[in-house]
């Protein structure tokens, strides 16, 4: 985003509040405004000239949600509250001006955790409490008589750190008045159409005023799924003042005033029969949304999708959200992941405790083929899904025998070695009605000879350039090369939802497929008709047009185009012109993808540093459009999943002041951090165009249970408890001291 | 002094500037040169996504002052590939690799492995142990794997069958 | 994040530098390899007024070996020290614990002297400098004067360094007989330490002549062990029981809790360090 440079430009930056939760007292802008290059200040008052309001684009309508403002209105609510917005010749000015504005602020003691929330005074006084969402589930009679009755019950809680997106280019625009209210956004978000759609309500602007255009975005992850308080106020300069104006966010914002994401908790009871076999289970799930959140809580996707890979009876289940003066919660790669967690690691719980081998337990629960479609507790049907299949080749894979040959010899040397297995299925394209039900491609066919897709996909890292453009090349019959894929600019192409929900190849192949296919079966009865052949037998094989079984007679595709296009009369007649199809695809709800990882660990359990050794996955996502692209998205959300374990950690100090503020304290994962994955795919097609299912979130999703199982495998020996997330060096070294088997000084 | 006119060399071009003496090198880059391939990614000399090579060594370009470059030499992920627009073993290798995603971190990443490959060349495990100052959100790191170990052993090592980049 | 607004001076001369500090002292800062100073000024919580860029300096980098001496040059490179065919030669303990430092890219601007000015508690080479007894060559308009190790790390990030005075090269001892061993823990590559140590025994005659155990993330500052030197020196090496000497060390340290590290976890992980270090130069000196 910060690439491009607009004639007259200017730029942006924030005051941005210090306190988490305080009355703003006073503003004084006097000595910002004379500063060098200073052009604009706002605060709040000065936006309500415009016709401003904001909305939740993923939400539920009857949860209790706080109104939005671009600018924080006499309230901050978290530290990172966007208080004034400075436009000025430069950010270096900008920056300077801002250190000059004066605020006065009455600090309270901020609500900052889940039991704050519960037990304190509210975030958001107009809503009836700190609770957003409460929704309960399962509450079956029979479930507290399966529990007292059943041969094995295990319980625990999971709980997971907060953590944040951090895609390596941060958020930013550029916001430009073409003449009287006509709006061009250059935005780095994940969905160019969506992003334009809410722009021009949130400004009450007719739809095709605005304009939003996203070329190369650097990651998103969730975080730009859904216009921003900050990028909405300068988006509102713009309009007031009619100039351009850029803001790019810098990496201290990102990481603190963005979104934040994963600060959850779960406990989770699991009833077992004497052969090991899933009874039913009770789970109890918490969530801070902070102050601002980007929609409703994942919680009750998380509920919904609890049972996994499993049969499990019955389930009963509790989720709430809670409000806090923190940053806003924004769906962050699986956002429901928590469900994975909890289930596969209180899974290996029950199998130490029971004494059967933790792939074992498994087998004795999975979906099998035989059992599909299954109807899960929470009512969704799983077909196409392999979770046996998958397992069985990461079991494989790894060895298992010759690694536990390998484990008791080395815990004889006083070295810890650890296996996790974890298995999991994905609810995929998530296209539920509302914005993200369909996607729409237009596969045209020019008068070149080339073809040309535009689609409502976007990738910020995904790929779809390449991915569509493979599925119009292979359904056309043309070359890879002779493809191209534009994306990107609302001003171009029918509306989509593009990123999000792990749901581009399904819906955006399916689109592209399915349009492509009827530019086929044009050009087919075209060339029947000039070349005097059966239709059936005219095949297109790199832009070639070839007669079955006729060698002599064939020609391409630019002369089909140049028929289509400008030569009509050779077209059959009562034929309409152009080689030009627009499809808008409307997939299932969901898709079900699922996988099973496998991870070797070693914990050093004088230092408590972990070192993974070996990971292995098979993922079941339909048929692969491209497996580089498959692996990179697993890969990158492995790698996600290592960073939540063992690394990234948005922590607030006890005054709500967030104290990792740049990448000194926020630790990412270096390269040194993940292992070479080793990929064995399984493919279970879908029944969707293509036989696609979604990919992009589960490295996400999965990768954390199976790390931590890794872990607490290697730990089991000496029954260290590894269900508090971040598993830093203090953590493992604290459950080792817990367990009293070793002295605080001690070490091996 | 507050600014200061400063003439360098990037990618073989000269430039002559006056810039104010507080603007880094990697803004210079980007704006004054309007060479964009560098990125800002954190801007506080953790990420990578700003290396560029200064006097024929990799160095963050966050972290200089655009005034210190008043007479270095300078190359950018723009002027790597040949002029004639075959792209540099790098690079080659990096595309065949799969070693991007969203393509943030990665003139970063190649600038630091032009440099090492550069002359003797270096051992995977050099390029590994200086790709620890990159960050990649993207891609877990594999197919930038993938692609040191083809530049190893581009380096004289009899190569193998490789065609599988996945 | 960008920086706030500064007076730049580019000096050339050792003789310039001198004279510019002491006209700004405290309004003035001192620009080395920029790796750790300029991320400060970015965030704005570094504001020179003045900002005295020292890479243009004749005369402040290279090494020499001068007898039992090497002499770093400030200015220099920590990548320069780590290639140099002298430091491998005469010292390539310093340049192991250069490896440890930063990241390949910062090493390529980062400098010896601007790390050892700044001394950060949880850097390699205030350490190094204090295990090896080295000497800080300083300069002023007033003086030229060398501050030993052990009276110039004062604390962390505070040294006999005063405000109009520059470090110009930095001498370490060459002992023959010294085993040296550098080594830490740290999350990630290139990180912090979560403990470091920097461990020097000479040894005559099957006996410990000297020793100098220094700890980077072990307390406010760089610290020596000297309950456990003391149990070292004079003691024959075979006796040597690294553990019993290593909870001296760690008794020795004086770490504090932070978002990275409890103490708890840092005495814990020196110890390792410790037991490793002396298990090692008893088993290379015994062999």
């Amino acid at each position: 985003m910060d690439d491009i440079v607009l004639p007259g430009m200017l730029e942006a930056t924030f005051v941005r509040s210090p306190f988490a939760r305080a009355r703003i007292v006073s503003i004084s802008l006097e000595a910002a405004l004379r500063a060098p290059g200073v052009r604009a200040i706002f605060v709040a008052q000065d936006l309500k000239q415009l016709p401003l309001a904001m909305f939740y684009n993923f939400g539920n309508p009857t949860s209790p949600m706080p109104v939005q403002t671009p600018l924080a209105e006499g309230y901050v609510r978290f530290a990172g509250d966007p208080v004034a917005l400075i436009i000025a010749e430069s950010r270096y000015l900008a920056e300077d001006a801002a250190e000059l504005v004066e605020v006065e602020y009455d600090a309270e003691t901020p609500v900052l955790t889940i039991a704050d929330a519960i037990s304190g005074p509210q975030v958001h006084p107009d809503l009836p409490g700190n609770i957003s969402d409460d929704a309960l589930g399962g509450d079956d009679p029979e479930i507290d008589a399966i529990f007292a009755g059943a041969a094995h019950v295990v319980s625990d809680v999971i709980r997971h750190q907060r953590q944040t997106h951090v895609p390596m280019e941060t958020r930013g625009l550029i916001a430009a008045c073409d003449g009287a209210g006509e709006l061009t956004v250059y935005y780095a978000c994940q969905n160019p159409h969506q992003a334009a759609r809410y722009i021009s309500k949130v400004f009450d602007l007719p739809g095709h005023h605005v304009r939003v255009v996203a070329k190369d975005v650097g990651g998103a992850f969730g975080l730009k799924v859904h216009p921003m308080r900050d990028e909405l106020a300068v988006v509102a300069a713009t309009l007031i003042t009619g100039h351009t104006i850029k803001w790019i966010e810098d990496r201290v914002e990102n990481l603190t005033a963005a979104y934040h994401a994963r600060e959850q908790e779960m406990s989770v009871k699991l009833a077992f029969d004497a052969g090991g076999h899933l009874l039913a289970a009770d789970i109890d799930h918490v969530m801070n949304m902070g102050a601002y959140p980007q929609g409703n809580s994942p919680g009750p996707l998380a509920m919904m999708m609890f049972s996994g890979p499993y049969r499990l009876p019955k389930l009963r289940h509790r989720t709430r959200s809670y409000f806090s003066n923190t940053c806003g919660l924004g769906a962050y790669r699986g956002p429901w992941m928590i469900e994975s967690l909890g289930r596969e690691t209180m899974m290996d719980l029950a199998a130490r405790q029971m004494g059967i081998d933790p792939v074992d337990l498994r087998r004795r629960n999975l979906i099998r083929k035989e059992d599909q479609p299954y109807v899960t507790p929470m009512g969704l049907t799983m077909d196409r899904i392999s979770p046996v299949e998958t397992l069985e080749k990461v079991v494989r894979e790894i060895d298992v025998d010759a690694f536990r040959q390998e484990q008791a010899a080395a815990r004889e040397a006083g070295r810890y070695l650890g296996l996790g297995f974890a298995a999991y299925v994905e609810p995929t394209v998530l296209a539920f009605a509302g914005a993200m039900a369909t996607e729409s491609v237009q596969v045209r066919v020019e008068p070149t000879g080339k073809v040309v897709a535009t689609s409502s996909t976007h990738s910020q890292g995904h790929s779809t350039q390449t991915t569509i453009a493979q599925v119009v090349a292979d359904e056309l019959g043309v070359d890879l090369a002779d493809v191209t894929v534009l994306e990107g600019d609302s001003s171009r192409g029918g509306f989509g939802a593009a990123a999000g929900g792990s749901r581009q190849a399904v819906a955006g192949g399916g689109a592209a497929k399915t349009a492509a296919g009827l530019v086929r079966d044009k050009v087919k009865k075209i060339a029947a008709h000039m070349l005097n052949a059966s239709p059936h037998l005219v095949e297109i094989k790199g832009s070639q047009i070839l007669v079955d079984g006729v060698v002599e007679v064939s020609t391409t595709l630019t002369n089909i185009a140049e028929a289509a296009y400008f030569k009509t009369d050779r077209l059959p007649p009562d034929m309409e012109p152009g080689l030009e199809f627009q499809f808008r695809y409307r997939p299932p709800p969901m898709v079900f993808s699922n996988a099973a990882h496998a991870c070797v660990v070693e914990v050093d359990i004088a230092t408590g540093m972990v070192k993974i050794l070996r990971w292995v996955v098979s993922e079941d996502c339909g048929v692969m459009i491209n497996p580089a692209v498959v692996e990179g998205q697993v890969s990158g959300g492995v790698a996600q999943g290592i960073g939540g374990v063992l690394f990234e950690h948005a922590a607030y100090d006890d005054y709500g002041n967030p104290t990792a503020v740049t990448f000194k304290d926020y630790l990412l994962p270096q390269i040194g951090d993940v292992p070479v994955l080793e990929f064995v795919h399984t493919i279970t097609p879908s029944d969707t165009p293509g036989g696609f299912k979604g990919v992009g979130e589960g490295g996400a999703i999965i990768g954390p249970p199976t790390l931590v199982n890794a872990i607490a495998d290697a730990l089991s020996p000496l029954g260290v408890r590894c269900l508090d997330l971040p598993l830093t060096p203090d953590r493992i070294l604290g459950g080792l001291q817990q367990r009293s088997a070793i002295p605080e000084s001690a070490g091996r | 002094m507050k600014e200061l006119t400063i003439k360098c060399q990037v990618n073989g071009q000269a430039f002559e500037k006056t810039v104010p003496v507080r603007k880094t090198l990697l803004d210079f880059l980007r704006q004054d040169c309007v060479l964009t391939g560098a990125h800002a990614g954190c801007e506080h000399g953790v990420c990578g996504a700003c290396t560029v090579i200064v006097d024929g060594v990799a160095a963050r370009s966050c972290l200089m002052f655009a005034v210190q470059a008043d007479g270095a030499v300078i190359c950018t992920v723009e002027g790597v590939a040949e002029e004639n627009g075959e792209l540099h073993a790098v690079q080659a290798a990096m595309r065949d690799s799969f070693g991007l995603q969203c393509g943030f971190c990665t003139p970063g990443i190649i600038m630091t492995l032009v440099s090492m490959t550069a002359g003797e060349g270096a051992t995977e495990d050099e390029m590994i142990n200086a790709l620890s100052g990159h960050i990649c959100r993207c891609t877990g790191y594999q197919g930038i794997r993938r692609a040191v170990t083809k530049l190893a052993k581009a380096t004289g090592e009899i190569s193998q069958d490789d065609s599988h980049a996945v | 994040m960008k920086p706030a607004a500064f007076d730049y001076l580019v000096p050339t001369t050792v003789d310039a530098v001198v004279a510019s500090l002491a006209l700004h002292g405290d309004d003035a800062q001192l620009l080395a390899g920029g790796q750790s100073l300029v991320p400060m000024m970015a965030l704005r919580v570094a504001r020179p007024e003045v900002l005295i860029d020292l890479n243009r300096v004749a005369g402040l980098s290279g090494i020499e070996r001068i007898g039992d001496t090497l002499r770093v040059g400030a200015m220099t490179r920590q990548a320069q020290v780590i290639a140099s065919p002298v430091v491998a030669e005469a010292l390539p303990s310093l340049a192991a614990a250069l490896r440890f430092t930063g990241h390949f890219q910062t090493r390529n601007r980062g400098t010896l002297g601007g790390s050892i000015s700044l001394a950060d508690p949880s850097a390699e080479s205030p350490a190094y400098a204090l295990a090896l007894d080295a000497q800080m060559e300083l300069r002023s308009q007033r003086r030229s004067r060398t501050v030993a190790a052990a009276d110039y790390f004062l604390s962390g990030y505070t040294t006999a360094r005063e405000p109009d005075e520059l470090l110009v090269a930095i001498h370490y001892p060459i002992r023959p007989r010294a085993r040296i061993v550098v080594d830490e823990v740290a999350r990630r590559q290139g990180d912090f330490a979560t403990a470091g140590l920097v461990a020097r025994v000479e040894c005559e005659g099957g006996r410990v002549a000297a020793s100098a155990l220094a700890w980077f993330s072990m307390g406010p500052g760089v610290l020596r062990s000297p309950n456990a030197e003391a149990a070292l020196n004079g003691g024959a090496l075979a006796d040597i029981d690294p553990e019993a000497v290593a909870d001296l060390a760690v008794g020795d340290t004086d770490p504090f809790d932070d978002h990275h590290a409890s103490a708890s976890l840092r005495r814990a992980t020196a110890r390792v360090l410790a037991i490793r270090a002396l298990t090692t130069i008893r088993t290379e000196e015994l062999a």
